[in-house]
């Protein structure tokens, strides 16, 4: 995020501790694209990601005032949604979280179902193609493996801030990062054995 | 394992950006020596490239306008919540401070009445009484702020 955005980032969350309406919208506005992929990539069904999301801002307004803002308002918004995801899969899906979650990530993705906007080029397309194998592959990965990829590289997140929102030490987030990209590696070249993945 | 093998282990996660400044160094000595291993980076660099393109799903807007009003709504009810607490602790304070300061004035009255008539002696029913009214002068205080403040709310 640039300096303007995280200056704004700090504007809204003081406006938020006095209450201002303003503020809140200020900070949906510039979290909702994120927030809702981050929770759609952990809990896959996107009523389940719908409900999260506004659980998450209630959250975020009821606990603004203990956040300390001198630490990364990012870190802390994952984290609290993050917290959510994991009690509601818990509640829901009462099996190990670490497991993969039934056949169902084998039907068509939430990604895939979003509008493809203009018509495009022919590589374009294939280029598309690629993306929804990867976005099916990585859909077939236990949560701990989404996580983390989406984290790292959706959000652009550090290592270190990884380790925050997920509270695990950073070897453990290096090592679920390389396992979930060596695991939907896998993934591909069985579901596409013929493809060139480089 | 060989050194080979140890940078191959490495790829993934230099690819994703994961590695110290000393690996990254020590896997780019390799890599300009090894053509396996450079054509697999470049296998983990296309795959990693890919998850960073990832199509962005987005909120539908009656999603955002319902987490909107709901998150209004809760700090609305935080904002009453604390009104109230303010109110409360207000009027506990005003009320002890009016049991207080009445102590020596009800004190001189109670003198001045029993000069006039010896055998009016009252003093600390009488302080009994105030110290009530204070209380429920008070209460009924807090009550009636409480009540006009949820009116405000609901017509505004």
């Amino acid at each position: 995020m640039s300096w303007e955005g995280l200056v704004a980032v700090d504007t809204d969350v003081a406006g938020l501790r006095r209450g201002d309406l303003n503020a809140l919208s200020g900070l949906i506005a510039r979290y909702q694209n994120r927030l809702y992929r981050y929770l759609l990539r952990i809990v896959r069904q996107p009523a389940e990601a719908e409900d999260l999301f506004q659980q998450t801002w209630l959250k975020v307004v009821e606990k603004i005032r203990a956040f300390d803002t001198s630490r990364n308002f990012d870190a802390w918004l994952f984290t609290l949604a993050r917290n959510l995801a994991i009690d509601h899969l818990r509640r829901i899906h009462p099996q190990s979280l670490d497991e993969p979650l039934a056949d169902d990530a084998r039907g068509d993705t939430a990604a895939d179902r979003l509008p493809s906007g203009e018509p495009a080029p022919f590589d374009r397309v294939l280029e598309a193609e690629r993306r929804r194998h990867i976005g099916e592959a990585v859909e077939s990965l236990p949560l701990i493996y989404r996580e983390v990829l989406a984290l790292r590289f959706e959000e652009e997140m550090k290592i270190e801030e990884i380790a925050q929102v997920t509270r695990t030490p950073l070897s453990t987030v290096k090592t679920r990062l390389r396992r979930s990209l060596q695991q939907m590696r896998v993934s591909l070249e069985a579901r596409h054995p013929g493809a060139d993945w480089q | 394992m060989s050194e080979h093998d140890k940078i191959r282990e490495l790829l993934a996660l230099a690819a994703a950006g994961a590695l110290t400044r000393a690996e990254e160094e020590q896997v780019a000595a390799h890599l300009r020596s090894c053509d396996t291993c450079s054509n697999e980076m470049n296998a983990w660099r296309s795959i990693t490239g890919d998850l960073r393109r990832l199509p962005t799903p987005q909120p539908s807007p009656r999603l955002l306008q319902i987490t909107i009003a709901r998150a209004e709504q809760k700090i609305a009810e935080r904002a009453e919540h604390d009104w109230n607490r303010r109110v409360m602790i207000f009027v506990v304070g005003f009320a002890w401070l009016l049991t207080i300061v009445s102590w020596p004035l009800f004190h001189l009255v109670s003198r001045l009445l029993s000069l006039l008539d010896p055998q009016f002696n009252h003093t600390w029913i009488n302080f009994a009484g105030l110290t009530a009214l204070a209380w429920l002068a008070g209460g009924t205080a807090a009550v009636m702020l409480a009540v006009w403040q949820r009116r405000e709310r609901r017509m505004a």
